[in-house]
């Protein structure tokens, strides 16, 4: 690739394009429908058990929302744990650590903690945990959805040789990216407007955090699933630009994307290095981005950033050079 | 200004086993409607695919307008292809689609808006322009194709079977376009049909198996060894035969190839050659000369037509390459010398 190649109004409009006609492609629509119900249903399932709670202790003495929320994160905080792949406290009522989580060499990754339960306490106790809650599961099942909306970038138009119309009006590299970038703000548009309605829901029900408290929460969620969304996007620019059918590429997509953690998990009992695995993706490294450190969240961030470059470069290398 | 719009330099492209194309060289003149012809996988589409960097070519180098073809791209707007069997995208509207490569193009979007619907007119679908393709007809999107490849001003469209499809007025149409687009550019066009390729093409190369087997001007094959092809009313007999070869200026009479020949009517095709040495006054001489002894023999000349056709030519050449190829040429088995220009 150099840089004659590359144009940036052919990037813009291959982009905005893309993006345009990404719900009529039909895969942008599934993407739609499939973001919004798992984030919906996310948000039902967290949500749900407070506002029954609620309900029942007001038909009798009055509820204490706060104190109700309280307690649920109470039950939350081993799940959260588990989550952040930390330690639990040892004694629950001994005071949390004044330091946040700091880089080290751990068996857990590059950014292993040496307080484990801090973060914990940050995600909880800090910042409003129902969002915390419900970001940290959009991180860990939106990775499954994407491929959904990035399979179909250039494989379907390979296969039915639509991609002939464009390649002699600008070259392979704006079409192969400028698709890639159209996906992302079709993508960064869907995750803003779900963590919007959760934010808004979250914010007119229960009246326990302030306005500026989840505003703040709910653009750092944003951001965290918005950067998380581009190496798998990548992943699945780099499959859809490798071959020619687009079931295979989905289906290659949705191995990849769910073989890597499902191989470290299961592979780990067998022979402990395996689990390494996962750092073919951003799996180890994504919680990060919900971490209260920013040195950690920026480290995240630039991994995803990593990932991204990475995949994409690989995928570039082949599209340029394939029969299309 | 160029004097070879498109210069085709010893390609060669392989998928696994199979040879697509083998050292193809030639040139297609600048403002000619150039006829790529061949039987069916011949290498045609192959040749207009790396020509349009669709596909990578093995070896040899393409260039089209002084511009390596693997840069393709860089020629924005100066080269079109109508490619065969592209699909355009089902659920999105014509015009949307249009104005979208002619933006690519450099046009604003008014502006492209303009051009797009300007375009459809001429292929008659401006009444669709806010259809979605997928409520098309096969011929509808032919026509959308052609369309696309003849928006803007290009200086070089590649059209691989533009009529293939269409109805008889529209492929009339198609045809018109064509020509009138000839003035401002140089159009090189594959079709299986060859008096389509005859009425509309000054140069053609044909393929078979890969190999380019000819490649010249329409006219030579017209004019190749002082041919003319004779329809009379009936067959002559072989006495009436050698009595026109006796005549002065007639070198020969004999039958055209048995598949080329039509005889609905009971008319029979003859390709007569004449003396070449003749000048033009000694050949109209040798002409009514053989007029007067068919008239005489009651066999009733239907037409008489210079050179041969295209298609004779087409089949003779591939039938020699086939030839060639099943046959190779051995004492026993001497190679057909009168299949090749």
């Amino acid at each position: 690739m150099s840089l004659r190649d590359f144009h940036m109004r052919h990037l813009r409009l291959v982009s905005a394009y893309w993006t345009r006609y990404a719900v009529r492609g039909g895969a942008g629509l599934v993407y739609l429908l499939l973001a919004l119900f798992f984030g919906l249903m996310v948000a039902h399932l967290t949500l749900s058990p407070l506002e029954q709670k609620i309900r029942e202790l007001s038909k009798t003495h009055g509820a204490d929302e706060k104190q109700i929320v309280n307690e649920l994160v109470e039950t939350a905080r081993p799940i959260v744990q588990w989550i952040l792949d930390s330690k639990p406290q040892e004694d629950p009522a001994k005071p949390a650590p004044e330091s946040y989580p700091t880089a080290g060499g751990g068996p857990m990754g590059p950014f292993t903690t040496s307080t484990p339960d801090a973060w914990t306490r940050y995600l909880l106790n800090e910042r409003p945990a129902l969002l915390s809650g419900i970001f940290l599961i959009l991180l860990f099942g939106m990775p499954f959805i994407i491929s959904v909306l990035g399979f179909n970038q250039t494989a379907g138009d390979i296969q039915s040789r639509g991609l002939r119309y464009l390649m002699l009006r600008t070259d392979r590299s704006n079409i192969y990216f400028g698709r890639f970038l159209g996906s992302v703000i079709f993508s960064t548009l869907v995750t803003a407007f779900l963590v919007a309605t959760i934010t808004l829901y979250v914010g007119l029900k229960f009246r326990i955090y302030s306005t500026g408290a989840l505003t703040v929460w709910a653009l750092i969620g944003f951001g965290a699933i918005s950067i998380l969304m581009l190496p798998y996007l990548a992943v699945c620019t780099a499959i859809s630009a490798s071959v020619s059918s687009p079931f295979l590429a989905l289906a290659a997509a949705k191995l990849v994307i769910v073989g890597v953690p499902v191989a470290a998990l299961v592979g780990k009992h067998s022979w402990e290095p395996i689990k390494n695995i996962k750092y073919l993706l951003p799996w180890g490294i994504q919680n990060y981005l919900l971490h209260p450190e920013w040195t950690h969240y920026l480290g995240a961030a630039a991994g995803c950033l990593g990932y991204t470059l990475v995949f994409l470069l690989l995928g570039y290398a082949w599209f340029q050079r394939r029969d299309l | 200004m160029v004097a070879d719009a498109i210069c085709i330099d010893g390609i060669s492209k392989r998928f696994g086993r199979i040879q697509a194309l083998q050292s193809v060289a030639f040139a297609v003149p600048a403002h000619s409607i150039f006829g790529l012809l061949g039987p069916n996988g011949a290498g045609k589409t192959t040749l207009f695919s790396i020509v349009a960097n669709f596909l990578k070519a093995d070896a040899g180098r393409v260039e089209v307008l002084e511009t390596d073809a693997r840069q393709a791209s860089l020629l924005q707007g100066r080269l079109n292809i109508l490619p065969q069997d592209a699909q355009f995208q089902r659920n999105v509207p014509i015009l949307d689609q249009l104005v979208f490569f002619r933006e690519l193009e450099g046009s604003s979007r008014a502006q492209a808006r303009d051009e797009v619907r300007q375009t459809l007119k001429q292929v008659g679908l401006e009444s669709y322009a806010k259809r979605r393709v997928g409520s098309l007809s096969h011929g509808m999107i032919k026509r959308l194709g052609i369309a696309q490849a003849f928006l803007g001003t290009p200086e070089v469209i590649l059209l691989d079977e533009p009529t293939s499809g269409l109805d008889p007025a529209n492929a009339r149409q198609i045809r018109d376009l064509i020509k009138q687009l000839q003035a401002r550019a140089t159009i090189v066009v594959s079709s299986h049909n060859l008096a389509e390729i005859q009425e509309l093409c000054d140069h053609v190369a044909i393929l078979d198996h890969g190999k380019l087997v000819f490649a010249g001007s329409v006219d030579q094959i017209n004019r190749a060894d002082c041919e003319y092809q004779l329809t009379l009313s009936r067959a002559l007999q072989p006495d009436e035969g050698q009595r026109i070869t006796a005549l002065d200026g007639i070198r020969q009479i004999k039958t055209a190839p048995a598949a080329t020949t039509a005889d609905a009517e009971g008319s029979c095709d003859y390709l007569v050659t004449f003396e070449t040495a003749q000048d033009d006054r000694d050949l109209d001489a040798s002409i009514a000369a053989l007029l007067r002894a068919l008239l005489d023999m009651e066999a009733v000349p239907r037409s008489l037509s210079r050179g041969r056709s295209l298609e004779k030519h087409f089949l003779e050449v591939t039938k020699s390459a086939n030839h060639t190829e099943n046959n190779p040429a051995t004492p026993d088995n001497p190679p057909d010398t009168n299949t090749r220009p």
